[in-house]
């Protein structure tokens, strides 16, 4: 299949100089390039990205090996891709039960610092009736990591026109969206500027919705020193820290994330799912870097969702599923119910489970979003 | 929330000073939902979550316990050190205060209940304790959870014979993954309840069980778990867990503002619970028949009467009365002529700078009032200390006679090579394979682990290492057919790993 992807890359006349950015390609190429597997590790990211795997032990072939052993266990049939779209950016698509196409397809968009493998846990049940389509957001994971606008706004206008190219591409009509955290502020951010091909909105702990709040006078005076540290520690990326660690990064992760490991340990009883993480993280820092200049201190969104919610079309149903011991405030579904009066808002709570919902009560959390599908069609 | 048939536990995560926090959240549950307490099939805690279930279950007084934990706290703060100080014995202030606070019969009333998270030194790992044979047995194993090591002091306490310390090392938030615990820290992060910060950060980092999200409000309250703050700052920390546990109950449907019972095992004397009920049927017919308003101001003007003292009224008045007036009470500043002098600027300045001469008086005091003290539990804890020095000693031993065997036999070999008769497939150690494989900074990291994680099997290994490479340095035309020696190499490092293992003395 490499080759495949070879033959339709040189039919386009491609030089051979380009740094993984293939030229636009015809329709016809571009839908053989998108059935293709594209396994090789981009190259050429000059002197100090080719230094930085030294300090840093990863590579492109570090990550598809700790995603192909996040996906070890999934038993449905599925094929996996890169899905071509504008600048030369692709995005790593897995599509589940791709035959069964009477039904809208359920698209899951992970959240930050993530990646498709992450859905291990849901996959099998997801697209029992239905087909599913997982992809890594643009600038995170196995996707291109193209330099973003610095701009809030303009950053988030490429994730949706990337979401959007990519539906093109893959060819869907309508789908249901499902986003988790960052997933979930594009998903609706998505939904406000395409509205016409969501069919259900379902905002998994979506980040980015409520505005900071500005009084802080009730809240309990810090000392000095632990606001200097913050003022220092805010430039930086949210994950620099791990970049930094090098060599320690992938013990650090274990170290400071050991729930990681026994929300999957149904699946896998070693650190698969800290190996795929670090690695998903620890390469050049570009969607990071764009989730970085879309946020003020501390984790608040440049431009809350809930400013904008209401201009959303009344017809789209939403639904936000949060989980009950979140840090995340639990509330945005009622205030989205507020601002959306003529509309379909359900908020559902799912006990005993944090922010990444789906891994800590996979049943509970699939049970709920098919029902969610199957109140579709 | 409440599932009937599966029942429901409560965990308590373990979190040193911000106990309190705790003691907050508790008697918001017990006050305005005792049924989840009174129902709950365990509660589980580690360290000071642990003493606070104790309390809780076991029958104490939770406006006392908080009063013991603002006294503490008062007490950590009182000297230049603070907690560090030498005559600071935070074990013997915790013991007093429970067997002041929980009644006789503790034992019967949390046998079964009360889960209790602890670590064996032994081998670091976690054990859950819930049954109890006496009051002392309770304390006892709420005094090994607590038990800090370094801050705490040296010697861990033993329970039933075996040396335990803090819980909070190995499990702080026990049963953390059950969907029907019921989890409380007083850290922001994922648990049921919990300060929500004014941070959005969903980033966090999870230490054994406890999820902590990264935001300047947990570094602060990091710092303050060992290092206690002023009381009027844990009283707030008291304050926003009953506000937190409330919104908790609310959240879930579980409140029920018919249900305003005290339950019959707190301690209270017959006279105030009479006093408090007659409030509650006064307040009642208040808000009957003159709305709301007129009773937040007999409310307001009964605090008043009751607390001539000059903190700010709001500040704990969502508390119920019992622990608010324990608040209030430690919060108070002492108006003595000597406390008001003794805080004087320079007085402070005088007092640092005498630290070099005062420290080692009060030190030596403190060092022999412990002394004292300790000589109940001495032959015991100097046994096992010996146990401790020969389990050293003997590692030490075994490992200097195995390196001293490993060069004696080098030497050999080196002697026959001299001797041009060594056969052609020549025993070579495990390092030359190592040699063998590419070093990269990935490598790194996992030595440094292990060898913090198991300093015995460093200690075996690095030096020995070292010593390996120096040789092979020194023999370096001497690499023989690596398919050969493959053969040899397993046969050797096993023969070595025995010699490591068993003990020769």
């Amino acid at each position: 299949m490499a080759g495949a992807a070879a033959v339709a890359l040189s039919l386009a006349a491609l030089p051979a100089t380009a740094t993984a950015a293939p030229p636009p390609l015809s329709a016809a190429d571009h839908r053989a390039a998108a059935m293709a597997e594209e396994e090789a590790p981009s190259e050429g990211f000059g002197w100090l990205f080719s230094w930085l795997p030294a300090w840093c032990p990863t590579s492109l072939l570090h990550l598809k090996e700790a995603e192909d052993k996040m996906l070890k266990c999934i038993a449905s049939i599925y094929n996996k891709r890169y899905v071509y779209i504008s600048n030369g950016n692709k995005i790593w698509t897995l599509t589940f039960s791709p035959d069964l196409s009477n039904k809208t397809p359920l698209v899951l968009l992970h959240g930050f610092g993530g990646g498709v493998g992450l859905w291990a846990l849901n996959f099998e049940d997801l697209c029992e009736n239905r087909t599913v389509h997982a992809f890594d957001l643009l600038g995170f994971g196995r996707s291109s990591r193209p330099h973003f606008d610095t701009d809030a706004r303009e950053a988030e206008n490429q994730f949706v026109e990337s979401i959007e190219e990519w539906r093109k591409e893959v060819g869907l009509e309508n789908m249901i969206l499902l986003g988790h955290n960052l997933g979930g502020f594009l998903a609706a951010a998505y939904s406000l500027k395409y509205p016409s091909r969501v069919k259900h909105l379902i905002l998994v702990e979506p980040w980015g919705f409520p505005e900071r709040p500005d009084n802080a006078e009730h809240e309990r005076p810090i000392p000095i020193w632990i606001k200097a540290l913050g003022a220092i520690l805010s430039p930086f990326n949210p994950l620099a820290g791990l970049r930094i660690a090098g060599p320690f990064g992938l013990s650090l992760v274990q170290r400071l994330r050991p729930d990681f490991k026994r929300k999957y340990s149904s699946m896998f009883d070693d650190n698969t799912v800290a190996e795929y993480i670090y690695h998903c993280n620890v390469q050049s820092p570009s969607g990071e870097t764009a989730f970085k200049n879309m946020t003020i201190p501390y984790g608040w969104a440049k431009r809350p969702m809930l400013q904008r919610i209401s201009q959303m079309d009344q017809d789209i149903p939403i639904t936000v599923v949060y989980g009950a011991r979140s840090c995340i405030d639990g509330n945005s579904g009622s205030t989205i119910q507020s601002l959306r009066p003529n509309s379909y808002v359900k908020t559902i709570a799912i006990l005993g489970a944090g922010h990444y919902v789906y891994a800590d009560q996979p049943e509970d959390f699939n049970e709920k979003v098919k029902d969610i599908c199957d109140s579709v069609d | 929330m409440l599932d009937r048939e599966g029942g429901w536990s409560v965990s308590f995560a373990g979190c040193g000073f911000l106990g309190v926090y705790h003691i907050g959240a508790a008697t918001c549950l017990q006050e305005r939902a005792p049924h989840v307490i009174r129902d709950a099939r365990h509660i589980y805690g580690a360290s000071a979550g642990a003493l606070a279930g104790a309390v809780l279950v076991g029958g104490g007084s939770l406006a006392q316990a908080c009063a013991d934990v603002l006294a503490l706290a008062k007490e950590a703060r009182k000297r230049n050190l603070g907690p560090l100080h030498p005559s600071f014995n935070v074990i013997k202030i915790i013991r007093d205060g429970l067997m002041r606070n929980l009644p006789e019969n503790t034992h019967q009333l949390s046998s079964g209940r009360l889960c209790i998270s602890l670590t064996r030194v032994s081998d670091g790992k976690n054990a859950l304790i819930s049954n109890f044979n006496s009051k002392e047995e309770v304390i006892q194993a709420l005094i090994c959870s607590s038990f800090v090591p370094i801050y705490c002091g040296l010697i861990p306490p033993s329970f039933r014979g075996v040396r335990y310390v803090d819980g909070g090392i190995s499990d702080n938030l026990p049963h953390y993954e059950c969907k029907n615990t019921i989890t409380v820290s007083p850290f922001a992060g994922e648990c049921d309840i919990c300060p929500k910060g004014k941070s959005a950060n969903f980033h966090e980092m999870n230490v054994t069980n406890t999820s902590i999200q990264f935001s300047l409000g947990n570094l602060y309250r990091l710092t303050q778990a060992l290092f206690p703050p002023e009381p009027k700052v844990l009283g707030e920390i008291c304050e926003q867990g009953y506000l937190d546990a409330l919104k908790f109950l609310k959240e879930n449907g579980i409140l029920n503002d018919s249900i305003y019972i005290h339950l019959p095992f707190t301690k209270k004397t017959p006279h105030e619970a009479a006093q408090q009920h007659l409030d509650h049927v006064k307040r009642r017919k208040l808000t009957e028949n003159n709305g709301v308003e007129t009773l937040k101001m007999t409310s307001l003007n009964d605090q008043l009467k009751q607390n001539p003292w000059p903190l700010e009224k709001s500040i704990f008045e969502s508390l119920p009365p019992r622990l608010r007036k324990a608040l209030q009470e430690a919060c108070k500043e002492q108006n003595g002529f000597y406390a008001q002098f003794s805080k004087l600027f320079p007085m402070r300045v005088i007092s640092y700078l005498m630290l070099p001469y005062t420290l080692p008086v009060e030190s030596a005091y403190s060092v022999a009032l412990r002394l004292v003290n300790w000589f109940p539990d001495m032959p015991a804890d100097v046994r096992w200390m010996q146990e401790q020095l020969f389990q050293i000693a003997a590692t030490v031993y075994a490992q200097a006679k195995s390196k001293l065997f490993c060069t004696a036999r080098k030497d050999n070999y080196a002697s026959l090579r001299k001797c041009q008769t060594v056969p052609s497939t020549v025993e070579f150690r495990s390092s030359y394979c190592h040699l063998k494989m590419p070093h990269s900074a990935a490598h790194i990291e996992s030595w440094l682990w292990e060898s913090s994680c198991f300093m015995q099997s460093a200690m075996k290994n690095a030096p020995a290492d070292i010593q390996e490479q120096s040789d092979l340095k020194s023999y370096p035309n001497f690499l023989p057919n690596p398919d050969e020696s493959a053969l040899e190499i397993d046969v050797d490092s096993s023969s070595e790993t025995s010699f490591q293992t068993a003990p020769e003395y």
